[in-house]
Order: C-alpha cells, then structure tokens, then sequence
C-alpha cells in the first residue's frame, strides 16, 4: 500500500470464508477461518459527519446503494456471504480483523443458514378496484344506503386482499427454507397505479419450485386483478440478522 | 462447492436486462444484511427513521409537499394500524427533530 495523503478507513461489504475468498477478485481481510470483503475509501466521503450528509444525497445514496448491492450480488452468485447493511466502516484493517474474531460464532451460524441457497423476492400487486356504475340516489334514505353499501364493499376488497396476501406468502413459503414478509413498499415509492400488498422475500436452494409457484398464483388469482413480481436472486439480506440485534 | 452457480443457470437471464428498482435495493442494503457496529456509525441509522427518510428522498420533492409530510400516515405499518393520530404525530415529531426534517416537508 503506498502512502496517501488522504485518510482512510475500511468499508466491509460483508463476510465470507477464507476458502472461498481467495477464489473472488475482491479485497479481503482475513482472520482464520472468515475473510471480510472490504473497500478502502476516503474519510472525507464516509467519515461520520460527511456519511450523514451523504445519506441525504438521493444521487450519492443511489450510486453507493448500488455499488453495496453489486459487489454483493457478483459474491452471492458464486458462493456463501453474509451481506451487511450499507455504511459499516473501520477506522483500520485489524479493527476489522477484531470484528472477525469477536463475531466469529455469529457469521459462522450466518454463512451456514444461507450456503447453497439464495434470496427471492417476490411482490405482489393489486390493480384498482371496478369502479361501481353510479346511478343518482332517488332519496336521502336511498343515498345512505348507497355510502353504506360502497363502505362495505371497500371492507371486504380490503379483508380479501389481505386473505390473498397470506394464502399467497403461505403457498411461497411452502417452496422455501424460510421466508418473511417486509412492509409492502407505498406507492409514493414503487411510482405504480397498483398498490403492493404482498413485499416477501424467500430463502430458496432451488429458484424452479418457486417459479412454478408463481405461475400457479398467477393463474389463480389473475381474475381478482392480482400480479406477481419475481426479484432477484439477492444475496440473502433477509437471512442473515437473528433479530436485527445491535 | 454445493452453491448453485446462477450465472450460468439461465433462470435469472432476465435480470441482466431488468435493473433492480432502487427501492428494492435501498430497502434492503439500508434497512437488511447484518447490523454490525462499525467503528463510524451513521447515527441515524434506525431503521423506522431510515425509512421515512428513504421514502421522503425518493419520492421527488415535488411529489412530497404536494402530498404534505403526512402521507406515511395510511401506511398501516408505520401508524402501528392502531394509534391514534396523537401517538403517531407525536413519534414522528420526534422523528422528524431527529432527522432535521422540517415538518413542512422541506428538505
């Protein structure tokens, strides 16, 4: 390494085994059996204060969210990691050769919950309601029964959405090692006319059931306006925190 | 090695085509993957906070204020499905004073 003017610290993307790490073009740092896949970069962009500010940045954050993923993802697809979340920095290489150590048990649990599999995510998406042919109420008593009858139908859309959303994680589920569904994306989020009602994702051994499964729930549920959205694979995110502890 | 090597499965060849939505990418680097101490922390980096601001920066700003700072409230997840809106403004006041977000949805 030469000698720069310029401060560093040690970006982790995340952990893999030493024997697969010599296999990826990437930087690691190693300790025993764990090697982290790391990046040196500049304090002056991701020290404390600057990385706050940063986040704020839909530009940066994009750029840097997708750096994150991609590295990960070229990893994932070739053997066992355990992705960490954006922003985990060091001040040096032995802190993270200590982070290592001390969470040797830990990633070593990880990398065995996802060796061999791989995330899916799978998003399902409710198109607007049938609009109801309005005919002008003859009496005030006609009026209000008319509200009333619109309420319940806006409830029982909604209950049978919902009925779809967990028959629909529950038929995913059965194709899978594990899987959870995350809050459904919001619409000012996704920018589309649907709204998300189911946003899982799957740890899979094997993507085919799961694709079959997905032809079969949109066959099912094509009548009710329902689509399904397959991602990935991801590298496995959501299968690697137990509980998202500190 | 029994990882399935998916780059040349041909199962996923649509990806190569199909860019993630950034979504879908800042809602999981941001908010999934192992929460590990660094030695730099992002103070900020709780994940309810985290996801209003995420949504509040990708939503254009336009869109933001055209809808006002509260359109999070029908999000039955964030509002807990529960509250009233009082316990609700409240956590996101808090929120907001944590984040430096103006509640007139200024940047």
């Amino acid at each position: 390494m030469s000698a720069v003017a310029e401060q560093t610290a040690w970006y982790v993307y995340g952990v893999v085994e030493s024997s697969f790490a010599s296999t990826l073009e990437a930087r690691v740092v190693e300790e025993g059996e764990l090697a982290a896949v790391v990046d040196v970069v500049p304090l002056a962009v991701f020290g404390e204060q600057a990385l706050e500010e940063h986040l704020n940045d839909r530009a940066w954050l994009e750029t840097h969210a997708r750096a994150h993923q991609e590295v990960l993802q070229e990893i994932s697809l070739a053997g066992p990691v355990v992705p960490f979340r954006f922003g985990t920095i060091y001040h040096e290489s032995d802190d993270v050769r200590g982070m290592l150590r001390a969470r040797e048990t830990e990633l070593t649990t990880a990398l065995a919950r996802v060796r061999g599999r791989v995330e899916i995510g799978v998003k399902a998406w409710a198109g607007p309601p049938p609009v109801q042919p309005a005919r002008a109420p003859a009496t005030g008593r006609a009026y209000l029964e008319q509200r009333l009858g619109a309420q319940e139908r806006v409830r029982a859309a909604s209950a049978q959405l919902a009925e779809t959303a967990r028959d629909s994680h529950l038929r995913l589920l059965s194709c899978a090692v594990e899987g959870v569904a995350n809050r459904p994306q919001p619409r000012e989020l996704t920018g589309r006319d649907e709204a998300m009602i189911l946003n899982g994702a799957y740890l899979v051994a094997d993507v085919e059931p799961i694709r079959h499964e997905i032809e079969r729930l949109s066959a099912d549920y094509e009548a009710q306006g329902i689509s399904f959205e397959l991602t990935g694979p991801w590298p496995p995110y959501n299968f690697v925190d137990e509980g998202g502890e500190q | 090695m029994t990882h399935p090597d998916l780059r040349t499965s041909g199962a996923f060849s649509q990806r190569s085509s199909q860019p993630a939505q950034l979504a879908d990418v800042l809602e999981r680097v941001l908010d999934k993957g192992i929460v590990i101490a660094g030695d730099i922390q992002i103070n900020l980096l709780d994940i309810e906070l985290l996801t209003i601001r995420l949504r509040l920066l990708v939503a254009s700003a336009d869109k933001a204020r055209e809808m006002g700072i509260d359109w999070w409230q029908g999000d039955p997840f964030l509002s807990g499905g529960r509250d009233g809106n009082g316990a609700l403004e409240q956590r996101l006041k808090r929120l907001e004073a944590a984040a430096g977000i103006e509640g007139d949805g200024d940047e």
